[in-house]
């Protein structure tokens, strides 16, 4: 009787949701999304449950607001970062309910900061008059580089209006970084990223872009007729 | 060397340790790496698998707050015991592996570089708390380690499930000591201006 119920009425219990991403920008808090699934044509609500390696008690998530809808954000208070989190989202409707894999997080591996910011970039010259594209950039302003906690590589990538391809350049810790053998006349798109000593490449930051001069070298450059 | 003073720059001694640190902990990395991919999606084996790591019971800090609160010759002395403390599991691992499992040559290679270059590492932080903390030089300096039980003559599973958490927890724990040194090296040589 209660399946024939549900199928008239086109009402059944939630379907499964899945967790599908964990992050933390900063090594010091985290968050959580998850995909809710089929909510069986009902008011469904979801609740995500997590317990820490070497604790038997389940809690509730902290914070379902901070992170936006279907996630949870884990505070600093609420976030340790050489602990297993087990964490698993469960859907209840009127019909039932059901329950997420667990999923499995480790906060240090799932790092994945900002992009570098104030990226500038100029043109310029050496004393032997080659002209020269200077970039630099700062790191992510959330991730703590100052203090050793984190330790930020970074990636450069720039591509002239005419080229279809990017050319990447790997930084090192270094947060700026010179090209030569630019076309002069051309403009030139510049993005960089950046990724912790143990962890993931940030997306890329925001385009910049520089029209390398025409006549940069040529107003520089003495040129004999002889 | 002028005045026969010898001395390495601290600095010059913190780099050198954490290139050690960072390449132990990609070792570590590797080594788990290799051993998940037979696993990852099992998470049943996962669940049964996670158990206390040999070393819980040596308290380190928690996050980066309590870590700097932390003097910096006690947090040395802590990275210490850590790093002492594998001395024996990881000549454990390799012997326990050996032959039985299916990653076991992936593991026994790196398990043994692992604690070839432990003593190194071993040796480079004594140096730098025997020239910048010499008072606080041998402190606490003790291995958590208790001898765990022989894995031979267990079954297949439990052999499987101890050898994944042992290297799960080597993963970490050589994480944490290059990222403590790391803080230690800004706030000791950089003045946490890094």
């Amino acid at each position: 009787l209660f399946l024939n119920i549900s199928l008239l009425n086109g009402q059944s219990p939630p379907g499964k949701p899945e967790i599908h991403k964990c992050r933390s920008p900063d090594k010091e808090t985290f968050t959580c999304w998850w995909n809710p699934g089929t909510d069986g044509g009902l008011p469904t609500n979801y609740s995500l449950t997590y317990s820490k390696e070497g604790e038997k008690t389940t809690h509730e998530c902290p914070d379902y607001k901070t992170s936006g809808p279907n996630s949870c954000f884990f505070s600093k208070q609420y976030t340790s970062i050489w602990k297993i989190y087990v964490i698993t989202v469960n859907a209840t409707n009127q019909m039932g309910s059901s329950a997420s894999d667990p999923l499995y997080v480790d906060v240090t591996y799932i790092v994945e900061p900002e992009p570098p910011r104030n990226l500038t970039l100029e043109v310029k010259q050496l004393k032997d008059k080659k002209t020269y594209l200077w970039i630099k950039w700062s790191p992510p302003t959330i991730t703590d580089v100052k203090t050793g906690w984190f330790t930020m590589e970074y990636e450069i990538r720039l591509k002239s209006e005419e080229a279809d391809e990017w050319e990447t350049h790997f930084t090192g810790q270094q947060t700026h970084f010179k090209v030569f053998d630019l076309y002069p006349g051309q403009k030139y798109f510049v993005q960089t990223r950046c990724k912790p000593d143990h962890g993931y490449w940030s997306r890329w930051g925001q385009e910049n872009s520089i029209e390398i001069p025409n006549d940069f070298t040529l107003k520089n450059t003495t040129v004999w007729i002889i | 060397c002028p005045g026969g003073n010898c001395q390495m720059p601290l600095q010059e001694l913190f780099d050198r340790v954490i290139m050690l640190s960072h390449y132990i902990y990609m070792l570590s990395a590797d080594m788990f790496i290799e051993l998940d991919k037979q696993y990852a999606q099992d998470h049943e084996f996962i669940a049964k698998a996670i158990s206390d790591c040999p070393t819980s019971s040596l308290a380190t800090p928690e996050g980066k707050e309590e870590a700097q609160q932390v003097p910096p010759e006690v947090l040395l002395n802590l990275i210490l015991s850590l790093v002492h403390s594998w001395n024996d599991p990881l000549f454990q691992l390799v012997t326990e592996v050996d032959g039985i499992h299916e990653a076991s040559d992936a593991i026994i290679s790196r398990a043994k570089e692992i604690g070839e270059q432990n003593k190194r590492l071993l040796e480079g932080i004594e140096k730098i708390l025997g020239q910048a903390y010499p008072e606080a030089k041998g402190n606490e300096i003790y291995s958590v380690w208790s001898q765990f039980p022989s894995l031979q003559g267990v079954d297949e599973e439990s052999r499987d499930l101890a050898i994944y958490n042992k290297v799960r927890c080597l993963r970490r724990d050589s994480h944490k000591v290059d990222n403590y040194l790391k803080l230690l090296r800004c706030r000791v040589v950089h003045n946490n201006n890094c």
